[in-house]
C-alpha cells in the first residue's frame, strides 16, 4: 500500500457497480487505480463487465454506486467534471464511430473547436498531425464510407488523439475488424504506448497485451478476478477461471 | 421464318420508348374520352375561352392577375409562413420528446395526442373563434396558427424517427469527445437525419399546401376559395375547377422534383 501511495494515480475507481434494467448487474463492487502512462489490458470473457467499466470511466453510462475520479476530478453528476473528465478522456470504439457526415479530417477537427476552442486552422494542423502518425495524411478528404475498416479505427485513434486526451479508453478495438486490418490498428497502437498517455485497453490480442502492457487485468462476473503482469497472468495464472479463459483463447 | 421473326419486332417494341408513349397516349385519351363522354351525358357546353380572364387580365396596358391566381398567390404565401411554423414547432417538439426532461416529454406526448386525434377542420374553428380573439389575432394568423399546430405534430413524428434512425454510437462519440447535446445535435445528428427524413417530410410538406384549402372555411380567399366563387359566378364548373386542379399541381410537381434532388445531393455527401 504504501509503494502505491507513493505512485501517482491518474484515475481512481472505488467500490463501482452498475445494472441495467432487467436486473443483470454488469460491474459488482469493482476497484482499481492506474497509474499515469500506465498501459492496462483488460480481458475477459464476454458479459464480464469489461465495456461496462470502460464506459462508467468517461460517463457514457452512469454508476450506480461508488466513486471514480479522474486527474483529480471526481465523476459525479455535475456537468462540468463530467465535461472535464471527457476532454481528459478519449474512447476509441469496437465500431469505429466516425462521424458519417464529416470528411476523415473534420472528424479530428470538431470536438477540437467545439470543445478544445481551438481555431479552424490550428484544429487541422493537430489534426492532420495525427492523421500522419496514423499512416491516413493521404486521405484527409475521404468520407467514412469510402475507407476500410482499419483506416476507420485509424481515423477514430487520431480523432481522440487530437482532443490531447491523458488518458485513452479503447473498447475492443480491433474485435470488429478484418483480420488483415487488425495489424495496422495494432500497429498504431503499439507507437502510443510508447508516449505519454496512459491507456485502458479492452482487448483480446495476447500478443498486444504481453508486448505492450504493464498490468492486466482479468474480469469476471464484474470485478477483478485476477490481475498482475502481463508474465505472471499468462504464464502463471493462479484462478481457474483465468487458466481456463487463456487456455480457451491460445488453443485458437 | 415469319414466326421468328414476329416475336423479336414485338420485343423490339417491348423495350423502346414507343411502349410507354403509346400507353400514355391511350390513357390521355382514355381521361378525354370519359370526360367528354360524361359532360356530352350532362349536355355540358365547354367553355374554356371564357377561363383566362380569371388567371390574367389585361388592363390599362397591364397584365393583372385574375381571381384564380390571386388565390394561388395566397396559397403560396399561407404554405410558406405555415410551413416555417410548423417545421419548427415540429423540430422543437421531437427534441423535447426526445429529451431528459420529463415534462418536456409529457407536453409532447399529449401536444401529439391532442392534435393528431382532433380533425384539422375543428382545430382550424377552434383557432378562429376561440383562440383568434384571446390571442388577438386575425384571420390570416390563426389559420396560420391552426396549420403550424396540426402539420407541427406530423412533422415532429418525421424528426423523431429519422433522429432515433441513427445509430447510438454517433451520440457515443460525440459525448466522448465533449460536445455538447447542441452541439451533437448540430453538427453529428440533424444533418445525417436530414437525409433520411427528406422523404416523408416531402409528402408532409405538400400534405400542408393541400391542407391550406381549407383555410376558406374562415373565408380566407385562397386557391380553392376563389376557384368557388369563380365556378359559382360562372358556371364554368368543370373548366375552373380542372384548371384550379391543375394549378395545384403546377406548384406539388417542382417541389417534389427538388426534394429527389436535395436527397441525391445529400446522398453524395453522407
Amino acid at each position: 500500500m504504501a509503494e502505491q501511495e507513493r505512485r501517482d494515480p491518474i484515475i481512481t475507481i472505488d467500490s463501482v457497480s452498475k445494472s441495467f434494467a432487467g436486473g443483470i448487474e454488469a460491474v459488482r463492487g469493482f476497484s482499481a487505480t492506474v497509474e499515469r502512462q500506465e498501459v492496462v489490458v483488460i480481458m475477459g470473457p464476454s458479459g464480464s463487465g469489461k465495456s461496462t467499466l470502460l464506459r462508467c470511466l468517461n460517463g457514457l453510462e452512469h454508476v450506480d454506486s461508488g466513486s471514480i475520479t479522474v486527474d483529480g476530478i471526481p465523476l459525479d453528476d455535475d456537468r462540468h467534471h463530467r465535461l472535464e473528465i471527457r476532454k481528459e478522456v478519449g474512447m476509441v470504439f469496437q465500431s469505429f464511430n466516425l462521424f458519417h457526415n464529416m470528411t476523415v479530417l473534420d472528424n479530428c477537427v470538431v470536438g477540437q473547436m467545439k470543445v478544445r476552442q481551438r481555431s479552424r486552422a490550428e484544429a487541422e494542423e493537430k489534426a492532420r498531425y495525427y492523421l500522419d502518425k496514423v499512416g491516413l495524411l493521404a486521405y484527409v478528404d475521404a468520407r467514412p464510407r469510402q475507407i476500410s475498416g482499419g483506416q476507420k479505427q485509424r481515423v477514430a485513434i487520431a480523432r481522440a488523439l487530437a482532443m490531447d486526451p491523458e488518458v485513452l479508453l479503447f473498447d475492443e478495438p480491433t474485435s470488429a475488424l478484418d483480420p488483415e486490418t487488425v495489424g495496422e490498428v495494432l500497429e498504431v497502437m503499439r507507437d502510443l504506448a510508447g508516449e505519454q498517455i496512459t491507456m485502458l485497453v479492452v482487448t483480446h490480442e495476447m500478443a498486444f497485451a504481453r508486448d505492450v502492457s504493464q498490468r492486466v487485468f482479468f474480469m469476471h462476473d464484474g470485478v477483478i478476478h485476477e490481475e498482475g503482469s502481463p508474465e505472471s497472468i499468462f504464464e502463471r495464472p493462479e484462478k481457474q477461471e483465468t487458466q481456463e479463459f487463456l487456455s480457451r483463447f491460445l488453443a485458437r | 421464318m415469319a414466326a421468328s421473326a414476329r416475336p423479336t419486332i414485338w420485343a423490339r417494341f417491348v423495350r423502346s420508348p414507343w411502349r410507354d408513349i403509346l400507353q400514355f397516349v391511350l390513357l390521355v385519351a382514355l381521361v378525354v374520352w370519359l370526360v367528354t363522354q360524361s359532360s356530352a351525358r350532362l349536355g355540358y357546353n365547354w367553355q374554356w375561352y371564357r377561363v383566362p380572364r380569371y388567371l390574367w387580365q389585361v388592363r390599362e396596358g397591364g397584365v393583372q392577375s385574375g381571381a384564380l391566381l390571386e388565390g394561388l398567390g395566397f396559397t403560396l404565401r399561407i404554405s410558406l409562413v405555415s410551413l416555417i411554423c410548423s417545421l419548427a414547432l415540429g423540430l422543437l417538439v421531437a427534441l423535447l420528446r426526445l429529451s431528459d426532461s420529463f415534462m418536456g416529454r409529457l407536453l409532447s406526448r399529449a401536444y401529439l395526442e391532442v392534435i393528431r386525434n382532433t380533425p384539422l377542420v375543428v382545430q382550424m374553428y377552434l383557432a378562429y373563434f376561440v383562440a383568434g380573439p384571446i390571442l388577438g389575432i386575425g384571420r390570416f394568423a390563426s389559420a396560420v396558427l391552426a396549420l403550424s399546430l396540426f402539420e407541427g405534430s406530423y412533422m415532429s413524428e418525421i424528426f423523431r424517427a429519422g433522429i432515433t434512425s441513427l445509430h447510438r454510437g454517433q451520440w457515443e462519440a460525440a459525448y466522448s469527445l465533449g460536445l455538447s447535446t447542441v452541439d451533437t445535435y448540430r453538427d453529428v445528428i440533424l444533418p445525417q437525419a436530414l437525409r433520411r427524413l427528406l422523404p416523408p417530410l416531402t409528402g408532409e410538406i405538400i400534405s400542408l399546401i393541400k391542407n391550406t384549402s381549407l383555410v376558406s372555411l374562415v373565408s380566407l380567399a385562397d386557391l380553392s376559395m376563389q376557384a368557388r366563387v369563380v365556378a359559382a359566378d360562372t358556371f364554368l364548373t368543370f373548366e375552373v375547377w380542372f384548371t384550379t386542379a391543375l394549378l395545384y399541381l403546377a406548384i406539388m410537381i417542382p417541389l417534389a422534383l427538388l426534394a429527389r434532388w436535395l436527397e441525391r445531393h445529400y446522398t453524395l455527401l453522407t
